[in-house]
C-alpha cells in the first residue's frame, strides 16, 4: 500500500539477520569447543592421566581457530563499510558491549591459535621450524595459557548473549537469561563439535576419551532447556509487551524453528538418543555422527531464533 | 549541558499534511528510498459518527538516555553539548548496532553515505544560522514547537508548562526530548 506518509521499507524491525546469527553460532562453537577442551584437559591432569594426543583436544584445536575466523569474516563483510571495520579496533566506547566483545576477541584470537599450535606442535615445526623458539616459550607458559584462554572463551560465550541483550526495546532479547542460555548452548556445539570432528579426522578407537564429553552433555542441555524455559516464562511476567512476545513460540514460521529446530534437534534427539539407544550402537561411528550433527542444528536453529524471532516482537 | 533542545508535537493542531515531512527531505537531501520524518496517520479511532484520526510523529526522539549512543562501539554515535544526538561519519563502521537497539526505529543507513541517518533538529545548517528545524517553520498549522528547555522565557518552555503532554515508550528509561500534546477527542477504550 502506498501510504502518504512514505515507504515504511526502512521501519523493518529485524536489522540484524541470518549473518548475525551465524557468527553468534560461530563464536559460541569456538568458545565451547575450548572450554570443553581444556576442562577435559584439566579432569584428565587432576587424576594424573596422559592429556597428549587426546582427539578431543586436536579436534578443539581445529575448531577453536577455524570457528571464530569464520565467524569474524563473516561479520566483517556484514558491515555496511567493511574497508573501515579498523575504525572498531582504534575507537573504543566502553558502554557497549560490543567494544568489550572486541576486547576480549583481540586477545581470544591469538590465543586459539597458540593452542592449536601446542597442539600440533610436531606439524607446526615440520612446516614452520623457525616458530621453535616461541613455541618453547608458550609451552611452558601452557598452565597459564589455558586459564586465560578458558577465561576469555566464558567471557566470548556470554558477551554474544549481551550483545542481544543490550537492545531494550526487544522483550525476547533483553533479558538477563540469554547472556546464560548462550553460554550453556555454546557448550553443546561445543561438545558436539569437538565429539564430531575427533570422530571423523582424529579417532582411532571408537570410543577415545568421548565418554567424559558425553559426561556433561546431561548437565548443559538441563542448563540449556532450564534457560529456555526460564526466558518465556519470565516474559509471560513482564508486562504486556513481553507477554505478547511468548507467541514467538506459539505461532509463525519461528515457532516451528523452536520446537523442531531448538526443542527436537537440540534438545529431545540427543538426550533420547544417549538414554535409549543400545549399549552397541553408543560407540560407533554412524551413531556419534547423527548425534552430533543434531545436537549443532538445534544450536543454529536457536541462533536463527533467538535473532528471528527477538527482533520481531518490539516494545 | 547549557542547551537542551526539545521539540513539541501537538496532535490536536497537526492535519497530516506531510508538509514536513517534506521540508525535511529538501532542507537535508534524504535520499528518496529512506526519510527521516513521517507524521504518520493512524486510526480511526472512536464510534461512529465522532470518528477521529491520530497523528504520529516518527522521528528521532533525541533521547537524553540514548540506547544508540550506549551501544555503538566506536563512539560514533555521541551526544554533545546541545544535547541532539549526532553522528560521527568517520568513526563509524556500519556495524548496525544503534538501528537495531533504537526503540523508536527512527534510525536508517542513507544509501549514499552507507552510515546511520536520522533527524538531528537540521543541527548543521538551520540551527547553525539560528533559525528553526524546516518541519517547524513549515508547519501551516503551528502544530511544531522547537526551542531551548533550559531557556526560562523560550515558547517550548511555555507550551511545557501549560499544556499536558506526554513522550513515547517512557518505561524505557530513555527519556525522549520529543513531548507530544494528547489529542483532546477521546472516546472509552473497551
Amino acid at each position: 500500500m502506498n501510504n502518504i506518509w512514505g515507504s515504511m521499507e526502512q521501519y523493518d524491525p529485524v536489522v540484524w539477520n541470518w549473518i548475525i546469527a551465524v557468527y553468534l553460532f560461530m563464536a559460541g562453537l569456538s568458545a565451547g569447543s575450548m572450554l570443553v577442551a581444556i576442562g577435559l584437559k584439566w579432569y584428565k591432569q587432576s587424576r594424573g592421566l596422559p592429556t597428549e594426543g587426546l582427539p578431543v583436544i586436536k579436534a578443539a584445536a581445529v575448531i577453536g581457530p577455524v570457528a571464530i575466523c569464520l565467524g569474524m569474516a563473516l561479520l566483517v563483510l556484514d558491515l555496511t563499510k567493511p574497508f573501515e571495520f579498523y575504525h572498531i579496533l582504534l575507537n573504543y566506547n566502553l558502554t557497549s558491549v560490543m567494544a568489550w566483545g572486541v576486547i576480549a576477541l583481540l586477545v581470544y584470537i591469538p590465543l586459539v591459535f597458540v593452542f592449536a599450535a601446542l597442539v600440533f606442535e610436531k606439524q607446526v615445526l615440520h612446516y614452520a621450524p623457525w616458530l621453535a623458539g616461541v613455541l618453547k616459550v608458550c609451552g611452558q607458559l601452557e598452565g597459564s595459557l589455558n586459564k586465560l584462554i578458558f577465561a576469555l572463551a566464558l567471557g566470548v560465550g556470554v558477551y554474544t548473549g549481551f550483545l542481544l541483550s543490550a537492545m531494550i526495546s526487544y522483550p525476547i532479547l533483553n533479558t538477563a537469561v540469554l547472556p546464560a542460555l548462550f553460554l550453556a548452548s555454546a557448550m553443546s556445539v561445543g561438545s558436539a563439535g569437538n565429539i564430531l570432528v575427533a570422530t571423523l579426522f582424529f579417532s582411532k578407537k571408537e570410543s577415545d576419551c568421548i565418554e567424559q564429553v558425553h559426561r556433561i552433555e546431561y548437565p548443559v542441555a538441563f542448563n540449556e532447556a532450564l534457560c529456555l524455559v526460564l526466558l518465556f516464562v519470565g516474559l509471560n511476567f513482564s508486562g504486556p509487551a513481553a507477554q505478547a512476545a511468548t507467541a514467538a513460540i506459539t505461532t509463525g514460521t519461528w515457532a516451528s524453528v523452536f520446537w523442531i529446530g531448538v526443542v527436537g534437534l537440540g534438545l529431545v534427539v540427543p538426550v533420547l538418543a544417549s538414554t535409549l539407544a543400545p549399549k552397541a550402537w553408543r560407540h560407533s561411528k554412524g551413531f556419534l555422527i547423527t548425534v552430533s550433527c543434531s545436537t549443532i542444528l538445534g544450536v543454529l536453529a536457536l541462533r536463527h531464533f533467538v535473532v528471528y524471532a527477538g527482533q520481531s516482537y518490539i516494545s | 549541558m547549557t542547551k537542551r533542545y526539545v521539540l513539541v508535537h501537538d496532535e490536536n493542531k497537526c492535519i497530516g499534511c506531510q508538509a514536513c515531512n517534506v521540508a525535511c527531505r529538501s532542507e537535508n537531501n534524504v535520499p528518496e528510498s529512506v526519510t527521516r520524518l513521517q507524521v504518520r496517520i493512524e486510526g480511526p479511532y472512536g464510534n461512529f459518527p465522532h470518528l477521529h484520526f491520530k497523528y504520529n510523529r516518527v522521528s528521532c526522539e533525541q533521547c537524553e538516555n540514548a540506547p544508540c549512543v550506549k551501544v555503538c562501539p566506536t563512539g560514533a554515535a555521541y551526544v554533545n553539548d546541545d544535547g541532539i544526538v549526532s553522528i560521527n561519519e568517520n568513526k563509524c563502521v556500519g556495524c548496525l548496532y544503534c538501528v537495531a537497539a533504537c526503540p523508536y526505529k527512527v534510525r536508517f543507513i542513507n544509501p549514499e553515505t552507507r552510515v546511520p541517518d536520522k533527524c538531528d533538529f537540521c543541527k548543521e545548517s538551520r540551527l547553525a544560522r539560528g533559525e528553526q528545524p524546516a518541519c517547524v517553520s513549515v508547519c501551516p498549522t503551528q502544530a511544531l514547537t522547537f526551542g531551548d528547555a533550559n531557556d526560562m522565557t523560550s515558547e517550548v518552555r511555555k507550551v511545557l508548562d501549560t499544556k499536558p503532554s506526554y513522550q513515547q515508550k517512557v518505561n524505557l528509561g530513555t527519556e525522549p526530548r520529543v513531548y507530544r500534546i494528547p489529542s483532546r477527542r477521546g472516546g472509552i477504550k473497551a
